[in-house]
């Protein structure tokens, strides 16, 4: 299978140019798909950059035409303790990017979805440009917007996030940057300027950071038909209290507006696990409230809880059906909404009764001079 | 050398730091270490469950509060702006008085296009009235305009319909009003009758040539509607009616008694009006002690960093005990909800005896608290964007609408009095109101007061009932002793104001005290029982500071002393749980201000 010289390092290239480190996400073949070596070796690198006065800025990016399709998760759905490793790993690298003392300018050319979109959207810049593609598909497979999902989706406007945490809807460079998701856009064909323009910087300091992508930024348009030009409908459906009332809500409106669109929003939620429907209205909801540390212990509950399969395998199906066997037909079982009760979604979010199964111990930040904007985050 | 020339290069080598000037050993610039503002999240730590404490004092509808603050905080009509990378929404109050109306308005109208108000007067049972209560505790922190249109549309308005009309108004106005088709008002009092609203001087004529009602109000002191006339069909007739010839029925013949049920919908206003209180205390406790938990003064060395100001034991006194006063009272407010829901014809008078204490109590200590959080988070305090003192503005007016406190309390005496009279003629024993610890043996404080005693809950409900028996004992002496000398009983009332008034306060301690202890029964041991355990230590002994103690000797000098040595003890204890405590009110941070966060960054010269 893989070659026995593919390490961990050849998974993550580093390169440094002056105060800059540029990190390259280097499995073109897997969509640069996070597998745990990479993630340890994000850890690594991001802990050791953190206290080294020579480095002032971090760059990602990912090699090949994506950025980073998503977690591994394929990888780790046959075992449970590795799995829930697995994340306890990412979400740790998740909160350190969220809470970092030095800005992180990730370059979005391409896919950035599950994994990939936690690997960045925490950062303070991020870049999206004309091949960017955006996505959280997490409840087609029967998991959930994780990766502190619920706190970069609760925040965007009105309840878009509901809608593209439960749909999984694909979004563009554009779109990301009219909801907030992306903090510029840039077309492809200046990214090398852009990098080279990094490379000089020499400073953390935000101000001059943004006037230099800024220069090579561009103000992309809408398209026509973008879901963005579409909040009043989805504020109205998405934000009604369960998800049985954002159905009949959505029902009700392709009654009125004879469109393709609203159909299609209501056959992807009827294909997605009722149960992770469920769990990511409510992590949604729950996280619009907290921080990104809270958001993250709570999302890592809930992920021990769909590893364990105690509830619902709808988990291990979603792989199978989606990421193995492809037959993109997968039986979720509960298979309706109506059949999972409240009690049941509760189980997922309070902490696994068992020994080893710890919360998630977020490192400690109170050591450091956080800037104001990760002050706002806690 | 041209001094600006030989000024111009000084001032470039301190910039530059060049080692060129030889003669000059200037020090070099550089900038202070400025000021900076670290999270209370990462220094505090949390030592009981959040959720588990704010599901015991929320009580109910946890979800559906968390949902409805959602609401309002992703959409414009709320305001929301951001300061310190954070959004808060609260109205504009820099708008005229029109366009804060129309605003009023519009927010009225989003929430029942998302469903907010679905079935809150169309469905029938209980969950829908617990509901409505948790809607209103979370639409009343948001503005008072909002809180009050809301209040009297669905509350009043509704409310009268819902009680005093028959099936044919159900049917015809209920749906409309459940989703804002029609907008509705509730004029009763008048600018000579508030408190007495028995005595209103407008009239209502039948015209039985019309079949309509002419409504009219002669004097200039009553001020409410000249000549209105109202069709037959429209009198709310489930209580009382007319008949087509013009005779006034009604099967509740006691006109006292007539009066007391069409107050009846006053009740829940009342009721929500006490309960949403408390949720403006958390707001301003959480507020007031965030920003004490990030805000230093005076250093105690030189060299030192300043001082937190919650680690001065004199602002833990300030607040703490306030924090203590409103974790009872969420459990009081639990307690009456359910009073109400469950109300039943036997125990209306207990409702009304008991939301009229709760309601004159915890509105005035809402008065207290808001007071003393504002002045606790300075000037900045006065902040409109801030909120307390805002809000300490706006709801100053609960202590005197849908009853005037000091009435409400009279009201309470009087029903003590009352029903000691009726327990002596029954020969039975006091039985309700919480009274039944009148027929044990008196309590006895024990001489020496020592900590474990203090902190004991048996000790503390001792001394509470202590104070609540002598008292209605002495006040219905007083009273007696005023009959026989001729006087009527109410002249008799009027005179001993005093004592009722301690009495007043001695059974509303008591009845809060009572139901904090049963909230902290149904806990497993643990952390979260332990910290309860010291709130509610807490507010028992700074009901003992209440001047009655030391009046009427139920304390002696000394016992004092001890007291307050222990209530500094449990502040300073409590102290480590603050952060916690407030955190479990679970007030999104959308609804608190720029003052419990990064209020360096909020006001920066790049945020304003």
């Amino acid at each position: 299978m893989a070659s026995s010289v593919s390490s961990q390092q050849d998974q993550v290239l580093v390169e440094a140019h002056s105060s800059a480190r540029i990190l390259t996400l280097n499995r073109p073949k897997q969509l640069n798909a996070l597998s745990f070596q990479m993630i340890s070796r994000l850890l690594e690198l991001f802990f050791a950059y953190e206290e080294d006065p020579n480095v002032k800025l971090v760059i990602l990016k990912g090699k090949g035409r994506a950025f980073c399709a998503g977690g591994d998760v394929a990888a780790v759905v046959r075992d449970t303790r590795a799995g829930a490793n697995f994340f306890l790993k990412e979400y740790t690298l998740n909160y350190l990017m969220a809470t970092y003392i030095k800005p992180q300018v990730s370059i979005l050319n391409g896919i950035v979805m599950g994994g990939g979109a936690g690997a960045s959207l925490h950062g303070r810049f991020r870049v999206a440009t004309e091949n960017s593609v955006f996505a959280m598909p997490e409840t087609a497979l029967g998991l959930f917007p994780d990766v502190g999902a619920s706190y970069f989706l609760s925040r965007l406007p009105g309840f878009f996030g509901e809608y593209v945490g439960l749909t999984g809807s694909r979004l563009d460079g554009a779109e990301m940057l009219a909801c907030g998701l992306a903090t510029h856009f840039v077309p492809s064909a200046k990214l090398p300027m852009l990098e080279a323009a990094l490379y000089e910087v020499d400073s953390s300091d935000l101000v001059i950071i943004s006037s230099i992508i800024d220069q090579y930024c561009e103000q992309p348009s809408l398209k026509e038909q973008s879901v963005y030009n579409r909040l009043d409908v989805i504020d109205r459906c998405f934000s009604q209290k369960t998800v049985e009332e954002i159905l009949s809500t959505l029902e009700r409106e392709v009654v009125h507006q004879m469109d393709g669109w609203i159909s299609a929003t209501i056959q992807t939620l009827k294909k997605a696990s009722p149960t992770s429907l469920k769990i990511s209205l409510r992590s949604i909801r729950e996280g619009r409230l907290q921080g990104v540390g809270p958001c993250l212990v709570r999302e890592y509950r809930i992920v021990c809880h769909v590893m364990r399969g105690e509830l619902s395998k709808d988990f291990f199906e979603g792989c199978r059906a989606i990421l193995l066997d492809k037959d993109r037909n997968p039986k979720w079982e509960p298979s309706k909404l109506e059949l999972i009760a409240d009690s049941t979604v509760d189980c997922y979010f309070s902490k696994v009764n068992i020994e080893e199964w710890e919360d998630l111990k977020l490192p400690t930040r109170s050591k450091f001079n956080l800037p104001p904007y990760v002050i706002a985050k806690l | 050398m041209d001094p600006a020339f030989q000024r111009t290069k000084i001032l470039t080598n301190h910039l530059l730091q060049s080692s060129l000037s030889s003669h000059a050993r200037t020090p070099s610039l550089s900038s202070n270490a400025c000021l900076n503002y670290s999270a209370p999240e990462l220094s505090e730590n949390y030592a009981f469950g959040i959720k588990e404490m704010r599901k015991l004092i929320d009580g109910h509808h946890v979800e559906e509060r968390d949902w409805l603050f959602g609401l309002m905080r992703q959409s414009k009509v709320f305001n929301p702006k951001v300061r310190g990378g954070r959004v808060f929404v609260s109205p504009d109050y820099n708008q005229s008085m029109e366009q804060q109306r129309e605003m009023t308005l519009k927010r009225i109208e989003y929430l029942p296009e998302r469903g907010v108000f679905k079935g809150w007067l169309t469905e029938k049972g209980e969950e829908v009235e617990w509901r409505k209560f948790a809607c209103f505790e979370v639409l009343s922190i948001f503005d008072h305009s909002l809180a009050t249109t809301l209040g009297v549309h669905f509350f009043l308005w509704g409310g009268a319909i819902q009680f005093f009309g028959t099936m044919h108004h159900h049917d015809k106005w209920l749906r409309d009003t459940e989703n804002y088709s029609i907008k509705c008002c509730f004029a009763m009092t008048e600018l000579g009758h508030g408190s007495n609203v028995h005595g209103v001087e407008t009239v209502t004529t039948y015209d039985s040539n019309t079949g309509e009602f002419v409504i009219n109000t002669p004097c200039e002191s009553a001020q409410k509607f000249d000549n209105v006339r109202v069709p037959k069909e429209n009198l709310l007739n489930s209580v009382a009616d007319v008949s087509p010839d013009g005779k006034y029925l009604s099967s509740i013949k006691d006109p006292d008694q007539r009066f007391a049920a069409f107050m009846a919908p006053l009740t829940v206003g009342r009721v929500n009006i006490a309960v949403s209180s408390v949720y403006q205390s958390k707001v301003g406790l959480a507020i007031a002690i965030r920003y004490a938990l990030t805000r230093r003064a005076f250093s105690l060395k030189p060299n030192e960093p300043e001082v937190l100001l919650l680690d001065y034991p004199s602002h833990q006194r300030r607040l703490l005990p306030f924090l203590a006063k409103t974790y009872a009272m969420c459990f009081a407010a639990n307690y009456l909800k359910m009073l109400y829901v469950k109300r039943t014809p036997q125990s209306n008078k207990t409702i009304h005896i008991v939301s009229s204490s709760f309601k004159a109590t915890f509105t005035c200590n809402n008065m207290q608290i808001l007071l003393e959080c504002r002045e606790a988070c300075g000037g900045q305090g006065l902040k409109t964007e801030n909120r307390v003192g805002h809000l300490k503005g706006e709801n100053d007016v609960q202590s005197t609408f849908e009853g005037d406190n000091n009435i409400l309390m009279q009201q309470v005496s009087k029903a003590l009095l009352d029903e000691y009279v009726a327990a002596q003629k029954r020969n039975k024993g006091f039985m309700g109101l919480g009274l039944e610890h009148m027929n044990k043996p008196c309590p006895i404080i024990p001489p020496q007061l020592t900590s474990t005693t203090l902190r004991c809950s048996q000790f503390q409900m001792d001394a509470l009932c202590l104070r609540e028996r002598d008292l209605l004992n002495l006040f219905v002496a007083d009273v007696s002793q005023c009959q026989a000398k001729g006087e009527s009983k109410e002249h008799a009332f009027i005179m001993s104001y005093q004592l009722a008034e301690d009495l007043g306060r001695a059974f509303s301690d008591r009845a809060i005290f009572q139901t904090f202890v049963e909230a902290e029964a149904t806990l497993a041991a643990g952390s979260l029982k332990d910290v309860l355990g010291m709130l509610r230590s807490l507010y028992a002994l700074i009901c003992l500071e209440d001047v009655a103690f030391l009046r009427y000797g139920y304390l002696s000098v000394d016992n004092a002393a001890t007291v307050r040595r222990e209530i500094e003890k449990i502040c300073s204890e409590l102290r480590l749980h603050a952060l916690a405590l407030v955190s479990s009110f679970g007030i999104p941070d959308a609804f608190l201000s720029p003052i419990a966060f990064n209020w360096i960054d909020a006001n920066s010269w790049s945020s304003v």
